[in-house]
């Protein structure tokens, strides 16, 4: 076996939403159209499959699992550790206000440690642009009650640069995370993806991207504020108290093995990258007669996993370990990228300090412009 | 044969006025060519001729015809069709006896058609008018032959009126091209002398001279010598274009065909040259033709370094059938190792280009194109240079001169005052205009040839609809005020991006160029500051700001190979434009500093 898969991360993709949000790109469909009922049942099966490894961390995400029914939700988690009773980390993504306090209650005696809410603003003319079903207040008694419960590992999604918001608004929702004393948070930039009704709507004018300079001047206030109040920023989005970064999150950075279940899915698992097929019909009666679920296999080569090793490092506050890069891929660092690293250290945008290469602050909120560089020799 | 049953002749025409058409027609009647294997437009042997329809390079064809039961030959040299190839077309002309002057009936006298009237003229080639496409509900010959005979001076009664494509009039005009064009002078008894008027390589018989017969005769195993070049050869094969290549004993007085002497390379062979007899040799060669004049140059550099033999070994490949082509190598400070590149012309240009880019597979970056310049130093030496980074310093120079030509424009009197706006902004002095009809008007300049290189065309082409047409010949170098800019991006002096300007425009130019600059770099994640000097002193600075932001802000287990390929895509884009310094700039900004348009 995989040396690797003796600690693995595992992911579980839950295709559902009550309703898709307007800048979101990620596979789900209306819940209304389907029943939960088989696609749990077949992700169950694929889990079944994994029995073997060793799952140090889980993540339910989606979608949105928190609009399954509380049974689906309780007959998948009650399954995961069953499996692996010794996961460290278990989190599970909701919606504020869309699980109920026995239902969280109920989940958190089953061993989900962890939640991640998408609060993503606190400021309800933001949240209506977005889409977004729930208010300011719910997000604040979702917190609270998951709180009470006994969940200590929290995190707020949060979105930032969103059409008509100010540095004074940002500033608010920051602050109001802040406030409520929780121990993660992620700060996004609104992205205008591929496919989105949000990308057509800014393709046909209906919307104004925010000015890239304020953009910029949000995220940069975003790490000073977070880190004025005892967060540490970790990765280019993510920031935490100490002892909260997400350990699950940190396997994709550390381009390290994780196991995907689900449609849409993707896992890396003996240097193959496998991405199940985006349909949950299709998926659901795979499983089911046991066919094949793969919808596309990329195998990087060993120069192209190097490559892809820098790229996630470097997207960690703390960068490339070139010792550890040495170990995982064979390569020297300093030798693979001497041209780039020399150039960008020279604009002081690359640092090497303590044996390892990271981006200097001012180079976050630029970094593809330099990963780019790593990304292919 | 008999010089008295020959008859050499060109076909002169504006583009897309019937040319090749017509050469068509005559091959089918003169039985060389059925209508079975027939592909159209025989004599355009490049697919890149075809699919632009303009002819490149000359060629030649050997009709046999019957004419009152006496058995002719007529040798009709193809021209191209472009302005930028006159040398071609005078090499043809010298050829020749005669050139048939074909007019399209809906479009009239164009501008073309007087550029290569004068240059037969000058040539003494007697000139036969052909009014094509009398078939077309817009033909108005009448109204044509009448422009012909005001313009060109050909009576409007002795125009033939004809249509190549449907074959009406065509086999009137092999009659006339026996009766009334002017046979060969007989000079078979003197020395052999042929002129060589085109030449192409063969991969496995080397090169193929294309030759008109003006005395002698010339035959296999004959020992040879070419008098410009002063080298001796023997023939291998000759013969004649039927249109293929049919090897004969023998080429006579009056007569076209190719010779075949165990030549390697191309340049070995001058294009004008004369064919003597080694050991009998003529007295003094033939009159050549006007030699080629290369009147663009642009710089192409590999886009990555590493290239660049594969760029040279590109080049050589082109230049094989083109003698017009020329490529030096040329180190830029900025740009590294590359090839200064002649020209023509722009289209010329535009089709080595294409072809570069169609045969091979580089990366290639081109600088923007130029003319070049004559400079008389102090100590009265007279230099020739083709790019602004050659200019000496201005101590040493006592005068600059820059290339003339004689322009005509053909436009409807409804946009003559825009044409005449686009004329003056651009230095052209109005020698003179003519009405070729109430709504037609042919406008001929005196012309600085760096102003009309460019887009000139393109502009006039825009305000007039796509009626005008225009053409131009080189005249001279003439002293003019003009002075250097050039340009620095991030502090460092891009001798790619330099350009010679008139002096009373100088300032306005330069703070176009770094305009145009600006929108064509690309920010970066510093801020780039842009100057224009002239004489060293900074006139004009632009900046293009730094990108602020360019982050992908989530990026989970999912996302990664998607990720990964947007970044390989985005550092293709990078390697694809060339880095000065740690600023890219991509091929577009080269370009955008001949920009005109406001």
């Amino acid at each position: 076996m995989n040396p690797d898969f003796t600690q693995i991360a595992l992911y579980i993709h839950i295709p559902f939403c009550t309703q898709k949000c307007c800048y979101c790109s990620f596979y789900s469909e209306p819940v209304a159209n389907h029943t939960p009922a088989i696609l749990i049942s077949a992700l169950i099966k694929e889990l079944d499959k994994f029995a073997d490894a060793t799952v140090r961390t889980a993540y339910i995400g989606g979608g949105s699992p928190s609009c399954l029914a509380a049974e689906q939700l309780i007959r998948l988690t009650e399954h995961i550790v069953t499996l692996w009773p010794d996961i460290a980390e278990f989190t599970i993504e909701i919606n504020p206000g869309q699980l109920t306090a026995d239902t969280l209650t109920m989940l958190y005696s089953i061993g989900v440690n962890r939640i991640s809410i998408g609060a993503q603003s606190f400021n309800s003319s933001e949240l209506e642009f977005l889409g977004r079903r729930h208010t300011v207040d719910v997000i604040k008694t979702t917190v609270s009650t998951a709180k009470q419960i006994g969940f200590e590992n929290i995190n707020l999604d949060l979105i930032f640069a969103i059409p008509g918001s100010t540095i004074d608004s940002w500033a608010n929702s920051l602050n109001t995370a802040v406030g409520l004393d929780v121990g993660h948070i992620s700060a996004y930039s609104l992205t205008y993806e591929h496919g989105t009704l949000l990308e057509k709507m800014l393709r046909l004018g209906q919307v104004e991207a925010i000015d890239e300079k304020l953009d910029r001047q949000m995220y940069e206030f975003a790490i000073d504020a977070l880190t004025a109040n005892g967060f540490v920023q970790y990765e280019i989005s993510n920031f935490s108290k100490p002892k909260f970064q997400c350990r699950h999150n940190l396997t994709y950075w550390a381009n390290k093995p994780y196991i995907g279940i689900g449609p849409a899915a993707t896992s890396f698992l003996d240097g193959k990258r496998i991405t199940n097929v985006a349909d949950i019909e299709k998926y659901a009666s795979a499983i089911e007669t046991g066919d094949e679920i793969v919808d596309q296999t990329d195998v990087p080569d060993k120069i192209e996993y190097a490559c892809e090793t820098a790229v996630l490092n470097l997207r960690r506050t703390c960068g490339i370990d070139m010792a550890e890069y040495k170990q995982q891929t064979g390569f020297e660092l300093i030798e693979l990228f001497a041209e780039i690293i020399d150039k960008y250290r020279k604009m002081k945008l690359l640092k090497i300090e303590n044996g390892r290469l990271f981006l200097v602050r001012s180079a976050l909120a630029i970094a593809d412009s330099i990963l780019c560089d790593f990304a292919v020799i | 044969m008999s010089t008295r049953h020959i008859r050499n002749f060109s076909i002169i025409a504006h583009i897309d006025h019937g040319k090749s058409t017509l050469a068509d027609r005559m091959l089918e009647l003169t039985g060389l060519v059925s209508e079975r294997d027939k592909k159209d437009q025989l004599l355009d042997d490049m697919d890149l001729e075809r699919e632009r329809g303009i002819t490149i390079k000359a060629s030649a064809v050997t009709m046999p015809y019957v004419y009152e039961g006496k058995q002719y030959m007529l040798n009709l040299i193809d021209t191209p069709g472009h302005v930028d190839f006159h040398y071609e077309v005078s090499r043809a002309l010298a050829a020749c006896e005669a050139a048939l002057l074909v007019v399209d009936a809906s479009q009239g006298v164009e501008a073309q058609t007087v550029a290569n009237a004068y240059l037969a003229l000058e040539t003494d080639t007697e000139l036969l008018g052909v009014i094509n496409k009398v078939d077309l509900p817009a033909a108005q010959p009448d109204r044509v032959a009448e422009e012909i005979e005001h313009v060109i001076g050909i009576r409007k009664n002795e125009c033939f009126h004809i249509s190549a494509k449907t074959g009406q009039g065509v086999k009137e005009l092999l009659d006339a091209i026996v009766t009334l064009l002017p046979q060969p002078k007989d000079e078979s008894n003197e020395p052999a002398a042929a002129l060589i008027f085109d030449s192409h390589c063969d991969e496995y018989r080397g090169v193929i001279c294309y030759v008109r017969v003006f005395a002698g005769s010339l035959k296999v195993k004959q020992k040879i010598r070419f008098m410009g070049a002063e080298r001796s050869h023997q023939i291998s094969e000759l013969g004649k274009f039927t249109p293929k290549m049919t090897a004969t004993k023998e080429l006579a007085t009056g007569e076209v065909g190719y010779v075949i002497a165990n030549i390697k390379q191309l340049t070995d062979v001058t294009i004008g040259d004369t064919i003597t007899d080694e050991d009998k040799p003529a007295v003094k060669p033939l009159e050549g033709y006007k030699p080629p004049m290369q009147m663009v140059f642009s710089d192409f550099y590999p886009g990555n370094n590493t290239d660049y033999p594969k760029l040279r070994a590109a080049f050589d490949k082109l230049a094989i059938n083109d003698a017009s082509f020329s490529f030096t190598p040329q180190s830029s400070p900025a740009l590294g190792f590359g090839f200064r590149c002649g020209f023509l012309g722009l289209l010329h240009m535009e089709i080595i280009q294409e072809r570069l880019e169609r045969e091979n597979d580089i990366d290639v970056v081109q600088t923007a194109p130029t003319v070049s310049y004559e400079i008389v130093t102090k100590d009265d030496n007279v230099k020739r240079i083709d790019s602004p980074s050659q200019l000496p310093d201005v101590s040493h120079i006592a005068e600059l001169r820059e290339p003339f030509v004689r322009l005509e424009i053909i436009t409807g009197t409804d946009t003559i005052g825009a044409v005449m706006k686009l004329a003056d902004g651009r230095r052209c002095k109005l020698l003179k205009t003519d009405y070729l009809s109430p709504t037609r008007l042919l406008l001929e300049y005196k012309a600085p040839l760096a102003e009309i290189v460019y887009d000139f065309y393109d502009q006039l082409k825009g305000m007039s609809r796509g009626y005008a047409t225009m053409d131009y010949e080189f005249t001279a170098f003439e002293k003019s005020n003009l002075v250097k800019i050039d340009i620095l991006v991030n502090k460092i002096k891009v001798d790619a991006l330099s350009l010679i300007v008139h002096k009373n425009t100088s300032v306005a130019r330069g703070r176009r160029i770094i305009t145009r600059l600006r929108k064509a770099i690309h920010r970066h994640q510093f801020e780039i500051p842009l100057q224009v000097a002239i004489g060293g002193k900074i006139i004009a600075r632009e900046t293009i700001k730094a990108f602020r932001k360019d982050v992908t802000s989530k990026l989970y287990g999912g996302d990664i190979t998607r990720k990964m390929k947007v970044l390989k895509k985005q550092k293709e884009g990078k390697r694809r434009m060339k880095s000065i310094g740690s600023v890219q700039i991509p091929q577009k900004a080269f370009m955008s500093i001949l920009d005109t348009s406001k």
